[in-house]
């Protein structure tokens, strides 16, 4: 067999290797059941990110909109946070992005959106599988085949909303490097510059189809050797790091030192949550506790939910918007209060450079201050079929800590914390282990072998 | 018996049927990504007629296509002869039109061509279908994959050229012929005023020349349905009126006194038309009228006979060489100097071309013909006893000479049957002709009542 999916068919859409795994029978039949789901109470919005596939799965998904009866709206090559705006601001129906986010070329992607621009419930989702495995679709008779147009100004009106809420004067004048990875950030913020007069540095700009300057996952080794080398020869304030649809982001600090993407869902607390009434903030059981220190200085709370886009979404829901101050995860995707729909790297790099600015403070004195966490992050193939007995074997052994079985065992201690879990994509293990202080190297190492050693 | 309804049909140009519940994105993509695995990779033609449905199914198209590794050559809203033109001039490696022809606008239709922008073939077409039955597509990977280029325009400049070489321009721009045109808002609405008015320099009064709107009309252009274009005609004092069908392949035409002219005439004219440049032999099918022959003895050349179709027809004139052939009912004319393809803008060029030439009036030019009386019908059948019926029918006129090679052709000195079955149902086709309109009418009834007392 061979190592590695070629397609996965989730609550979170439908995601695969091009030709390979990811067929133009695939998108058609997905994206009619889409269209089935979807009701007809707006148009259906769709962008695409620079891959060269976008172009032959954008067709595919247009033949079956239309076919439903939907009117399409296209905005072209256009990232996901600029669709959810444009979903949201035109009052459609949904819409699709067509791309596949942190992952290599090869691969591509659909992702749904709801009214609102809004990521789909577990429920709906489940729900859009349903009439997908049951391929009865509602095709409409020719008469009310929908028409396609293109939505121009996307970019524009979408750059407006994000003008309204942050104070551009004040963050012009930072020198700001960017690394794009050939993404769609790169047309949004070269936009800035010529409309609204920044001057952010760019690197890897150009949009390319068939491979990416470097691995578009955000990552310790793309931060410390992809952008932290460059902040000091070209004289940058601070520098940021996208994947490829540009909602992950890291960063590195004026003296080239990289920041893992860990730290964006802490500094944005830490900004957000003394100008909020609302003081919740919503991550999962995988991120780093340095969120929690935060929380605690400002009289916050940290609501943990299992690892997965998925899971915060349906914890969102269950509030009112009111009293989410932020959601974000330790991958640098953070949704901000004044856009509570939308995980959008652009919008959290704009609100730390609105910190930098209106603080009057480097990146490196923002993050001093606190303690120090080391984390440890680990994979294991899945060679056990007992995942429940190895579990709750852990559990005994971790007997001193706190422990929380909602997504595989997380067990706390005053000073740190162990998360042990089966991927949801991939057959392995995650082992995630954090301590203040100093490294977590002894509980770290006494799990992974354990987990080896358990048959 | 009621005859079945054929709501999807898989035949001898494509894949036709009813939009929505039949033929739907994902057939139309299957089929487009057999098409672009049978053709190999390169550039494929596509486009279509103004059906509400076109976008839809092209980009489903062009989905299997690009899916298949196929560059997509998106020509737009163009006539069929012109796709067929354009495939075989660009070098494509084949072409796709979108049309369901002259069938009511519920339908529509997929109709493939090779790199010659011929129909498919029998040995193409089966292997075409195998190739989809078996799902054994090529997938092209995210390099491999190519994109749709417009290629707007430069498609009906090309066909207008083609034509035009073969009639006297300046003659025909100076005579300033007056002609009216009934477009049925079909995929000629935007050429023909450009071939009648602006190459031809025509004083052109159009109708149904909007490719935005829908059909106004039955699309297949029959006397009945043409009452717009006659009075069109008789009001604006056109020397002739043109009408279309929704893919530009057929033609109707109006005389000055506003009579329909039979389209076997029609055939007539522009086959003297052709002649008279340059003689040489014609091809028609065994359906057509024997003035074809009378005209053809004028001039010397022989002419062969087809099974009704047109890729039987295109087969012959191949063949044969011929100088020009066609069918009559369908309203046909095939030149091969521009292309073997049935074009109504060759038709139009060659009856000015006559006018000019001849001085005369359009009902002049068709009263010159020789006359010949038609008869045509339609019997239903049972299934399974069409071997029968056949034997019977030739039993019961031991007299006349025998051509089975469409059907019974029954032919007499002065008179002729021809009985074939429908493809797509159980029907009997019926004409007759006579020189005399009694002797075609008594022929015709005493076939059709020696088929109901078999049946």
């Amino acid at each position: 067999m061979r190592s590695g999916k070629l397609l996965r068919i989730s609550q979170v859409g439908l995601r695969g290797i091009v030709g390979e795994g990811l067929t133009a029978a695939h998108v058609i039949d997905f994206s009619s059941a889409f269209g089935t789901f979807l009701e007809p109470t707006g148009p259906v919005l769709i962008a695409r990110d620079p891959r060269t596939s976008g172009c032959m799965i954008r067709e595919g998904v247009l033949a079956a909109l239309l076919a439903c009866g939907h009117r399409v709206l296209d905005l072209g090559i256009a990232s996901t946070p600029i669709l959810q705006h444009a979903i949201h601001r035109n009052k459609a129906a949904g819409g699709i992005s067509i791309g596949a986010s942190h992952n290599v070329a090869e691969w591509n992607a659909l992702k749904f959106f709801g009214q609102g621009g809004t990521y789909l419930s577990t429920a709906e989702a489940n729900e859009l599988l349903d009439i997908y495995h049951l391929r009865k679709f509602r095709y409409c008779g020719f008469e009310s085949v929908g028409k396609a147009e293109p939505l121009p100004n996307a970019l524009d009106s979408y750059l407006d909303e994000l003008a309204s809420v942050f104070d551009f004067d004040a963050i012009r004048p930072l020198r700001v490097l960017v690394d794009c990875c050939n993404g769609t950030s790169a047309p949004i913020l070269r936009r800035l510059n010529d409309r609204h007069g920044f001057s952010f540095i760019l690197i890897n700009e150009r949009a390319q189809g068939s491979g990416f300057a470097h691995d578009p996952l955000i990552t310790a080794e793309t931060l410390e050797f992809q952008l932290a080398p460059l902040i000091k020869p070209l004289k940058a304030d601070v520098g940021f790091l996208f994947d490829v649809d540009s909602d992950r982001v890291g960063m590195a600090t004026e003296s080239g030192q990289a920041l893992s993407e860990e730290w964006m869902l802490p500094l944005l607390a830490e900004y957000f949550l003394p100008k909020l009434e609302a003081k919740l903030v919503i991550t999962n059981l995988s991120t780093t506790m340095l969120v929690d220190e935060v929380a605690q200085r400002h009289g916050g709370t940290v609501l943990r939910v299992p690892v997965g886009r998925q899971a915060a979404i349906d914890a969102l829901a269950t509030y009112r918007p009111e009293q989410i101050a932020l959601a974000g995860e330790g991958t640098g995707a953070v949704m901000l209060p004044q856009f509570r729909f939308v995980y959008d790297g652009i919008a959290s790099m704009l609100a730390v450079l609105s910190m930098m600015a209106t603080r009057k403070q480097t990146l490196s004195e923002l993050v001093r201050g606190y303690s120090e966490y080391h984390m440890r992050k680990a994979q294991l193939p899945l060679t056990t079929t007992r995942v429940p007995a190895m579990l709750s074997e852990l559990r005994a052994r971790l007997g001193g800590g706190r422990a929380n079985l909602v997504d595989g065992l997380r067990v706390d201690w005053p000073d740190r914390w162990i998360h042990i879990r089966v991927s949801q994509t991939e057959p392995v293990v995650r082992v995630i282990a954090e301590q203040r202080g100093a490294p977590p190297d002894e509980l770290f190492d006494s799990v992974l072998s354990f987990v080896r050693s358990f048959a | 018996m009621k005859s079945r309804e054929h709501l999807l049909k898989v035949g001898v140009s494509g894949i036709r049927g009813v939009v929505g519940e039949f033929l739907t994105p994902s057939l139309a993509c299957a089929l487009g990504h057999a098409f672009g695995t049978y053709v190999g990779r390169g550039p494929v033609v596509v486009g279509r007629d103004t059906r509400r449905t076109g976008p839809m199914l092209q980009s489903a198209v062009h989905c299997g296509l690009l899916a298949a590794g196929c560059q997509v050559i998106d020509i737009g809203i163009a006539p069929t002869p012109t796709i067929q033109i354009y495939t075989q001039s660009i070098r494509a490696r084949g072409g796709i039109a979108i049309t369901a022809s002259h069938n009511t606008a519920e339908y529509n239709a997929l109709k493939l061509f090779n790199a010659a922008g011929l129909f498919f073939n029998n040995y193409e077409r089966s292997e075409l279908i195998d190739l989809w039955h078996q799902s054994d597509f090529y997938q092209a990977t995210n390099r491999e994959i190519q994109t749709v280029t417009q290629h707007l325009g430069r498609a009906p400049a090309i066909h207008m050229d083609r034509v035009l070489k073969h009639v006297d321009i300046e003659g025909i721009r100076s005579r300033r012929f007056r002609v009216a045109v009934d477009g049925v808002n079909g995929a000629s609405s935007l050429m023909t005023p450009e071939f009648l008015s602006g190459r031809l320099n025509c004083e052109l009064h159009p109708i149904n020349c909007d490719p935005t709107q829908p059909f106004p009309r039955d699309p297949e252009p029959r006397p009945e349905v043409l009452g717009d274009l006659t009075r069109l005609v008789c009001e604006t004092g056109a020397e002739v009126g043109f009408a279309h069908d929704p893919d530009g392949d057929r033609l109707a035409v109006v005389d000055e006194t506003g009579r329909v002219l039979d389209n076997d005439d029609v055939l007539v004219m522009a086959v003297r038309a052709a002649l008279e440049r340059e003689p040489g032999p014609v091809v028609v099918n065994l359906t057509t009228t024997a003035a074809i022959d009378d005209v053809a003895r004028q001039f010397g050349v022989p002419v062969y006979r087809t099974p009704v179709g047109e890729a039987n027809v295109v087969e012959g004139i191949a063949s044969a060489r011929a100088r020009i052939g066609g069918e009559g009912t369908g309203g046909g004319v095939i030149f091969p100097a521009v292309h073997l393809c049935r074009d109504s803008y060759t038709a139009m060029a060659f009856l000015l071309q006559s006018l000019l030439t001849k001085g005369c009036s359009m009902s002049q030019l068709a009263d010159s013909l020789p006359r010949y009386f038609r008869h045509l019908g339609k019997v239903t059948y049972r299934h399974g006893t069409l071997g029968p019926l056949m034997q019977r029918l030739e039993q019961r006129f031991p007299d006349a000479e025998i051509d089975r090679t469409d059907g019974l052709k029954l032919v007499w000195p002065d008179r002729w049957i021809h009985v074939r079955s429908s493809n797509t149902e159980p029907l009997l086709r019926l004409a007759a002709e006579a020189k005399d309109e009694q002797v075609a009418n008594d022929l015709y009834r005493q076939v059709q009542d020696a088929l109901a007392d078999s049946a």
